[in-house]
């Protein structure tokens, strides 16, 4: 079908659809996010592809097949969900594909070995929803994703999608602004600025030509939030888009995508052609008069160009550098032309607060931060993945809940929350409400909302300088304080991480985060203080122990550590003497075992082989 | 245009609206330091973060760079307190790290009370020996000259001014205007034997027909012919001389 032509069109094409869909049809899911293709998504496509061809002759049963974007639970991809009986299998390979044809969607019965068992009561889970990992989850921003075919604009339609347009074009733009306000959803991309107050200010600039763009930039290690929504359900952010530009008084737009993320450009490329071809995008929208278009801007990969200015300078073909934003982006952005610069999972919400209301998205959340948030949950917890929670759930719910608790049974130390220029959080302080204000608060911040789970093996310096390090290397350069304060960061917590920190050091660690706190130009060198004044804060007698005592607690830093065999424990199995590359642990069969400190270079070998627990780390 | 009236240290001034602080401060004799401002260069400014001053505004205080910031009806600028001072400081540090043998950066600092790093300093005689990347050079030569033969290359401590690859320019005039402009004096211009050596490139000089000084280099003389139609005559003599 061509062209829609009105907003009855649109509704007659979902009947439409409706009526020719079959729920009722068994459906395999396969995910065709980054995370399952890496793991062999495709292969296993393929091989259900040919089970289901070989055997529909044989069986009268007609299998409707689909692949979606990332249902979030990447480690256990590829991932395969069967329909209608809500079956999720884990780590699927390719030889699974027969049994599963066979024995569920033939027999209807469960393949026990390929679904979730917890791992704490060792509870086998087969239905999607029932997994903890899901149950606790509340999907707005993720709605589609993984129920979807991303290329497929019809499966969009057919689950309501562009529904929310079709609503925005009947009402005013003021009044679409106010529902946006009344929402009260703050920007996602991390600052939390209230999305309807920037639209209004964007609309009240006076001009003849105005910007709305998508910043997919994220660049924050081990967040993938907006790259997943892009990928598993891009029809959700350019309806957002749309909605924002007709709000606005916008007619292009643009998305900003870094180019690691091809996927993702392929799924928006492929979604904005679609769009267009059915007359929701370009000249005309719906037959309303209202004309608004988007093209796709990919981005090198520069940390620093998902900040909003250096974003706009790189759209415009200049080095992605940051400028101070005296004069803010609503009024002079892109080309100097009044922007509305939002983030994807921002535009992903707001198709679903303008189809449900304002009242609907306010009811959930906190005073100060209303909905929900995707959170990138990784690091020592038993489930890591991307999760959907309504904001002010506490750091221990999502980690003991949704998370499954930590790694090993190993106790759980802190979190960090916010990106590489965010802070940690003690687990003193887990019962903390997670939303943009009390993260602020607590001296870390929202950020993308990537969540590290750090267990009591973590060393906090260490930590701190891990993120500075980063910060080292993505700094623009532009601003004193970043570009020089930064490396000089590091050097002091080089210098306590392997032994040499003086007393003076924290104090001038101090120093130096104050000086870019206060003095950094952009947002992100104002933050970059926030791994080290946060660890400070929370954990100052871990560096103290360092300074003082050359001691690391967390027995991380090589320089402060020694290992030792307890000949208590030591069974004289010989395994790691067998795997030291130094060849510095002797001792005789059936008896305790010694290393030579003079010739370990503290690699851990003999730890992590050890069976019986008998190294020692002080 | 529009004035309006801005109180700088508690003394109240008539400015033009949109004017910077840091010119309205200097037309008034308010010293505020800074390094990589140039008033013909709108995009200059707010790298070095010398400038930075108080601005409070509508009951909200930040620290803003003087060199870039829009005066406003209502704004009070305070450029003399404890944390500006603390700040400032702060970043001249840090510059002496980075530069330590430059004379106006030591000089600098000085003035506010900074005398010694202790921090890791950079090493002397280096590439970017007395370069603080603050991309007036580059700004100067995009927005003034017009060429683009130098921009900031690469990031983070690294980021410098450079030609295309290190390699003499296509269309570097041999102005030394980014020399002149460079407020550390960190861009080397030789001259010799009447050739102009910048940016790894030699370029002929004009000398001039009275006191056969050579005083501008041919690129030069052919780059403003073709841009402002000038008589190449003109070039004949030297300012001195004209």
């Amino acid at each position: 079908m061509g062209a829609i032509n009105s907003i009855e069109e649109l509704e007659a094409y979902r009947r439409e659809l409706a009526a020719a869909a079959k729920p009722d049809l068994p459906t395999v899911l396969v995910c065709f996010g980054t995370g399952c293709q890496a793991h062999g998504s495709r292969r296993v496509a393929e091989a259900f592809m040919e089970a289901i061809k070989e055997q529909g002759l044989q069986v009268d049963v007609n299998i409707g097949f689909k692949t979606t974007g990332c249902h979030g639970y990447c480690e256990n991809g590829p991932l395969v969900v069967l329909r209608p009986q809500d079956i999720l299998y884990l780590k699927v390979r390719p030889e699974d594909v027969p049994e599963i044809v066979e024995e569920s969607i033939k027999g209807g019965r469960i393949v026990e070995r390929l679904v979730y068992r917890d791992k704490v009561t060792d509870e086998v889970v087969p239905h999607y929803s029932e997994i903890p990992f899901y149950k606790h989850q509340h999907r707005i921003a993720l709605r589609h994703i993984g129920t979807i075919d991303p290329t497929s604009i019809d499966d969009y339609i057919l689950v309501g999608g562009y529904a929310g347009l079709a609503k925005a074009l009947t009402m005013k733009p003021e009044d679409i602004i106010s529902e946006v306000e009344r929402s009260g959803l703050r920007g996602r991309g991390g600052a939390g600025f209230p999305t309807g107050t920037k639209w209004r200010s964007c609309a009240a600039v006076e001009s003849d030509v105005r910007y709305v763009m998508c910043n997919g930039d994220e660049g924050d290690p081990g967040a993938f939030m907006d790259r997943s929504i892009m990928e598993g359900d891009p029809h959700a952010v350019i309806e957002g888009m749309i909605i924002g530009a007709y709000a606005v008084g916008s007619h292009q737009g643009y998305i900003y995508v870094r180019d690691e993320y091809p996927l993702a450009v392929r799924n928006l490329t492929l979604a904005l052609e679609a769009a267009r071809e059915k007359g929701l995008l370009g000249e005309n929208i719906l037959g309303t008069g209202f004309s608004f278009d988007i093209k796709i801007s990919r981005g090198g990969g520069a940390f620093v160009c998902g900040e909003s200015s250096a974003l706009m300078r790189s759209v415009e073909g200049n080095v992605g550098e940051p400028r101070a934003k005296y004069i803010r982006s609503v009024e002079r952005g892109l080309y100097n032309k009044p922007t509305v610069l939002n983030n994807v999972e921002t535009w992903a919400n707001v198709p679903e607060i303008i189809l449900k209301g304002a009242e609907w998205y306010a009811s959930m959340g906190t005073e100060g931060s209303k909905g929900t948030k995707v959170f990138s949950l990784v690091g020592k917890v038993n489930n890591t993945g991307l999760v959907e929670v309504p904001m002010g759930i506490s750091i221990r719910e999502l980690v003991e809940n949704i998370g499954g608790g930590v790694l090993g049974g190993k106790k759980f130390k802190a979190v960090q929350t916010g990106g590489p220029s965010g802070g940690c959080i003690p687990e003193r302080l887990a019962d903390l409400p997670i939303d943009f204000d009390s993260l602020t608060k607590a001296g870390s911040m929202m950020g993308s909302g990537g969540i590290i789970v750090m267990d009591e093996d973590t060393c906090m310096v260490d930590v701190a300088k891990y993120f500075t390090g980063f910060l080292v290397e993505e700094s623009c350069g532009k601003c004193t304080p970043c570009r020089d304060g930064l490396p000089r960061m590091l050097d002091l917590l080089t210098e306590i991480t392997e032994g040499r920190g003086r007393e003076e050091h924290v104090a001038m660690l101090e120093e130096l985060c104050d000086l870019l706190t206060w003095g950094a130009l952009c947002g992100l060198g104002t933050s970059a203080a926030n791994p080290v004044l946060s660890t400070i804060k929370y954990f100052r007698e871990e560096y103290e122990a360092h300074i003082r005592d050359k001691k690391c607690p967390a027995g991380v830093c090589k320089a402060l550590i020694t290992y030792s065999i307890d000949p208590e424990a030591c069974t004289g199995c010989r395994l790691c003497a067998k795997n030291c590359p130094q060849n510095c642990i002797t001792g005789k069969r059936k008896e305790a075992h010694v290393i030579d400190t003079s010739k370990c270079i503290k690699c851990g070998v003999c730890k992590d082989v050890c069976k019986f627990d008998a190294v020692r780390i002080s | 245009m529009e004035k309006i009236s801005v109180v700088i240290d508690g003394r109240t001034f008539e400015a033009e609206k949109d004017y910077c602080v840091l010119e309205v401060a200097r037309q008034n004799g308010i010293h505020i330091p800074s390094l990589c401002y140039n008033s013909e260069v709108t995009s200059s400014g707010g790298s070095c973060r010398v400038c930075l001053v108080e601005a409070h505004q509508r009951g909200r205080m930040r620290l803003v760079t003087a060199c870039n910031f829009p005066v406003r009806k209502g704004l009070e600028i305070k450029t003399d307190t404890p944390l500006v001072r603390r700040i400032r400081r702060g970043v001249l540090e840090l510059l002496l790290a980075r530069v330590p043998d430059s004379e106006v950066i030591r000089e600098m600092a000085a003035a506010e009370g900074v005398t010694g790093v202790r921090f890791r300093k950079d090493e002397g005689e280096n590439e970017r020996y007395k370069c603080i990347a603050c991309a007036l050079c580059t700004n100067v030569c995009a927005e003034v000259v017009g060429v683009h033969a130098i921009a900031m290359v690469g990031r983070g401590a690294d980021k410098k001014p450079a030609t295309p690859y290190n390699k003499p320019s296509d269309v570097c005039i041999g102005c030394g205007a980014c020399a002149y402009a460079c407020p550390t004096g960190a861009i080397q211009l030789k001259e010799e034997n009447g050739v102009r050596h910048i940016w790894h490139k030699d370029f002929k000089m004009v000398r001039c027909s009275v006191c056969g000084t050579p005083y501008i280099p041919e690129a030069q003389v052919d780059w403003i012919v073709k841009r402002t139609g000038k008589d190449r005559s003109f070039f004949d003599k030297c300012p001195d001389h004209r």
